[in-house]
């Protein structure tokens, strides 16, 4: 390894935060995860996506200790979940897509409680976040909506200005409004040094948040890569119409196109990365139309699954 | 204390009020009846002559006496019953409970570790089933004098001690197993066909000479023989009774640190 593991410096963590090498879970035949290796930096927010089921919440346990790894290893700030779990939760904050809370207690009363579990760490940031969310403390949670109480769990995680955010899947039924409230709140970790590690199935949601991204499916890590890079690499589909049949193998021999196919007076071209080149060629001929369309996560995967993970 | 002592106590408010209601009721009604018991009293010994040893044992050989009258009606199977109905079921809810209702990975996401977990739900446990036992003594001990179903007051005592006992140890083997399996049915099933079993191995053990040898090892032998009601507290049945409890909650700490937790 040889690297530096979160060391903290003036409080500041530098480094690496979380380091799984050749993390492995086994349940059976087809779920966990496989010798999974990556790195997430001190100070940046680094999305995992993946569809359901890829094994997010599986890597997510481990960094927790709820669940313990097959094979190989994690370390968050430099320790060991399986024996530091308290040091690593009393800076860190929580919150999954799915969770319970105590139905019975008033939203104040369960987060003054969760605060007191930390020691007090994140009380006084109870009421000026439940303000900034909306959110009414003095209810019982069962009378909440199901929005209300994602708004509760947020409180949880974000009140004591953890150095570390781990999010699972965190917007699940989240309001557009309350959404935006959770993005800026995750920027403004970032601006204070903090480290988040947050996945999602969403694109758009990992690339409006996050500097890296790892790519996860069906338990294995495809890429780890920025954001920006792994969005100009991606593949998008392109239709131009012109206005009488054109050739489409003269587009073929372009260096940013996987593959050309004429449909009547169409051709359907796949690019990957910059679409200047097959627009001249294009304009060449007399476009009626052109379409266009961003990459799908699902095309953004194959891409990564047909190339072994390093694109 | 703890603040997850306080959250799981402040949780367990609400269905110790309604046990301790239900306990108080029971406990009114029979005593009101123990007049006319009494009344009858020679008839009702000699019905008792014919009834087969199994229901003897169970009842005891005075029932028409105040003592006699309490363990028939009180000690020996209903208060038992409802006592451990409550004991099961907030064992099992204790772990298993938070985590099929997801809110564990919540509670353990912060600094507590998962021993302090179950140690703080477990004095919880006790703290509401201490407090069940000592209001079973006072309603005893209060309602039965206007009835004329009076008992030395160490020996109402020592006869609720017992049954805090009996709850204890079935509190913490349903703990136990919602510890190893992280699953409420799990807990009630396991715990429930335990008691049921013991409970009826205790009862037919003294007259079906095959059985005799597993008395022992129900824990209703130990809670009722000797009769507290009558003989007090012994050493050996309070140390039986608390070996199993200690026992339970050291299987509960060491399989719930060892697994994985529900996803």
């Amino acid at each position: 390894m040889g690297r530096d593991q979160g060391i903290v410096t003036h409080d500041r963590v530098v480094g690496e935060v979380i380091v799984a090498q050749r993390l492995t879970k086994s349940y059976g035949a087809s779920r966990g995860i496989v010798e999974l290796t990556f790195a997430v930096r001190a100070g940046e927010v680094f999305g995992f996506l993946g569809p359901n089921g890829a094994g997010k919440s599986t890597t997510i346990r481990t960094l927790l200790d709820f669940i313990r790894p097959t094979d190989g290893s994690v370390s968050v700030f430099g320790m060991d979940p399986r024996t530091d779990a308290p040091a690593i939760h009393a800076r860190t904050g929580y919150m999954p897509g799915e969770f319970g809370l105590y139905e019975r207690m008033h939203a104040r009363a369960y987060l003054e409680a969760f605060a007191a579990f930390r020691d007090g760490n994140g009380r006084a940031q109870i009421d000026p976040l439940a303000e900034r969310l909306s959110l009414d403390l003095d209810r019982p949670i069962h009378d909440l909506s199901h929005g209300n109480r994602q708004k509760v769990g947020m409180v949880q995680a974000f009140m004591h200005e953890p150095e570390l955010l781990v999010l699972d899947e965190p917007t699940q039924g989240l309001d557009p409004l309350v959404q935006q409230t959770f993005y800026a709140l995750i920027d403004e970790t970032r601006a204070r040094g903090g480290t988040v590690f947050l996945s999602s199935h969403i694109l758009p949601e990992v690339e409006r948040v996050c500097d890296r991204v790892g790519i996860i499916r069906e338990g294995r890590l495809l890429t780890v890569d920025d954001v920006g890079d792994l969005k100009a690499k991606a593949l998008r589909s392109v239709i131009f119409h012109f206005d009488k049949p054109v050739d489409a193998s003269v587009f073929a021999p372009l260096p940013s196109v996987v593959s050309a196919e004429g449909r009547g007076d169409a051709v359907a071209i796949t690019v990957q990365g910059e679409l200047d080149e097959v627009v001249k060629e294009a304009a060449r001929h007399t476009v009626i139309n052109v379409e266009t369309r961003e990459p799908s996560l699902e095309e953004i995967f194959l891409r990564a699954y047909r190339d072994g993970g390093d694109p | 204390m703890s603040a997850l002592l306080g959250v799981s106590m402040r949780s367990q408010r609400r269905a110790v009020i309604g046990w301790a209601i239900g306990l108080a009721a029971v406990a009114t009604m029979y005593a009101a009846f123990y007049p006319s018991i009494k009344e009858s009293a020679s008839q009702l010994e000699g019905y008792l002559q014919n009834m087969p040893d199994a229901f003897r044992n169970l009842v005891g050989t005075d029932y028409t006496s105040p003592a006699g009258y309490l363990r028939a009606e009180l000690f020996a199977l209903l208060g038992p019953i409802l006592f451990l109905v409550y004991a099961v079921g907030a064992g099992g809810r204790s772990i298993a409970g938070e985590e099929e209702a997801r809110s564990l990975d919540l509670l353990l996401s912060t600094p507590l570790t998962r021993t302090q977990v179950v140690r703080d739900k477990a004095l919880a446990l006790l703290a509401a089933m201490t407090g069940l036992a000592a209001f079973l003594f006072v309603v005893v001990v209060v309602v039965g004098r206007p009835f004329g179903l009076t008992v030395p007051v160490q020996d109402a005592a020592a006869a609720c001690a017992m049954m805090l006992l009996l709850g204890l140890a079935f509190a913490s083997l349903a703990l136990a197993v919602g510890c190893a399996t992280g699953r409420k049915a799990w807990a009630y099933g396991v715990t429930g066909v335990i008691a049921v079993a013991t409970y009826v191995l205790n009862v037919l053990a003294p007259s079906v000479a095959a059985l005799a040898w597993t008395r022992p090892l129900s824990p209703f032998r130990w809670y009722l023989e000797p009769d507290p009601l009558t003989t007090g507290l012994h050493p050996a049945n309070v140390a039986v009774l608390l070996g199993i409890t200690v026992v339970c909650m050291a299987v509960a700490v060491v399989t719930f640190r060892r697994r994985d937790l529900a996803a």
